[in-house]
């Protein structure tokens, strides 16, 4: 009877791994391909070491079998994270029959931080728009400018909703309203044009912070 | 048929054709990211691989084998999570 168990349980096991074999030469991106892995390799290495715990029937070999299923339950999911959160970043391809990219737009792509979206309803009205909040870091050269002569419009596509000073936040600020160091400016456009922009600050502020007298 | 004849006959051949399918992912890629996945599946099936030939051989001894596996490819995944987000 046990032996019997034991049997079904190796063939169970071995059958969802080969599936997780087959998933990831089959499925059509990375995404979807870590999908398969992960959970059908890690089902099917449980099932395997329930069967070496029936199996062998004695405590060192148990207890083996139930660290490794606890460790490799616990490591899989944050492996999988960690290298999907890493794939993403490098901008690894979707499937094209992908419906929805939900991250899109909603991660600082200069620090990796994920921000939710200030208006959903505008998210739902206007998908290809975002919001992003841009910091100015008071040694970047953009600070004593005014916003006609940064001119993100025209270079960027990109619109200024407001200037964020402190608690002060002017709204619809003016071509002739001048940034501060510190400031935060609040623009909305492109996703790829937001982090086109965030990146290019990001180097201003590294290059002016590298040479303070220039 | 005994529980060797199949995890010799049967779960072995599978575990192995799935290890070949993951190798060939790791070879076409076509990301790096798509690589250590394919890594990553390769040290889970070669877990699984090492539990069921425990079992064929009646050596629970190897389970030790499984274990250090386990941590080691969680440990270089992480590590290859780590670089390919530092380098994207």
């Amino acid at each position: 009877m046990l032996e019997a168990v034991t049997a079904l349980l190796i063939l169970v096991g071995a059958l969802l791994m080969f599936v997780a074999g087959l998933g990831i030469t089959r499925m059509p991106d990375l995404f979807l391909r870590m999908s398969a892995t992960t959970k059908v390799a890690t089902l099917g290495l449980g099932t395997i070491m329930l069967a070496v715990i029936i199996y062998f029937d004695d405590l060192v070999a148990t207890s083996h079998a139930i660290a490794t299923i606890l460790f490799v339950f616990l490591s899989a999911p944050v492996a999988a994270h960690i290298i999907g959160r890493a794939a993403y970043f490098n901008k690894v391809p979707l499937w094209e029959g992908t419906v929805t990219d939900q991250l899109r737009g909603q991660y600082n792509v200069g620090t990796h931080q994920l921000a939710s979206v200030p208006f959903p309803e505008l998210e739902q009205h206007l998908p290809d728009v975002a919001m992003r909040r841009l910091p100015v870091s008071g040694a970047s050269p953009v600070a004593g400018q005014t916003l006609e002569q940064i001119d993100l419009r025209r270079k960027y596509d990109v619109t200024v909703l407001a200037i964020r000073r402190g608690d002060v936040v002017i709204a619809n600020p003016a071509g002739d309203a001048q940034i501060c160091g510190d400031d935060e400016l609040i623009i909305m456009g492109l996703p790829e044009k937001l982090d086109e922009i965030d990146a290019a600050f990001r180097r201003l502020a590294e290059a002016s912070a590298e040479h303070p007298t220039s | 048929m005994t529980v060797q004849g199949l995890v010799m006959f049967v779960a072995l051949p599978l575990l192995s054709i799935a290890v070949f399918l993951a190798f060939v992912r790791l070879v076409r890629g076509p990301t790096l990211p798509d690589r250590v996945v394919a890594l990553d599946l390769i040290a889970t099936l070669m877990i699984g691989i090492i539990a069921v030939y425990a079992i064929a051989t009646d050596e629970p001894v190897l389970l030790d084998l499984a274990i250090v596996l386990a941590l080691i490819s969680f440990l270089g995944t992480v590590a290859f999570a780590h670089y390919i987000e530092k380098r994207g």
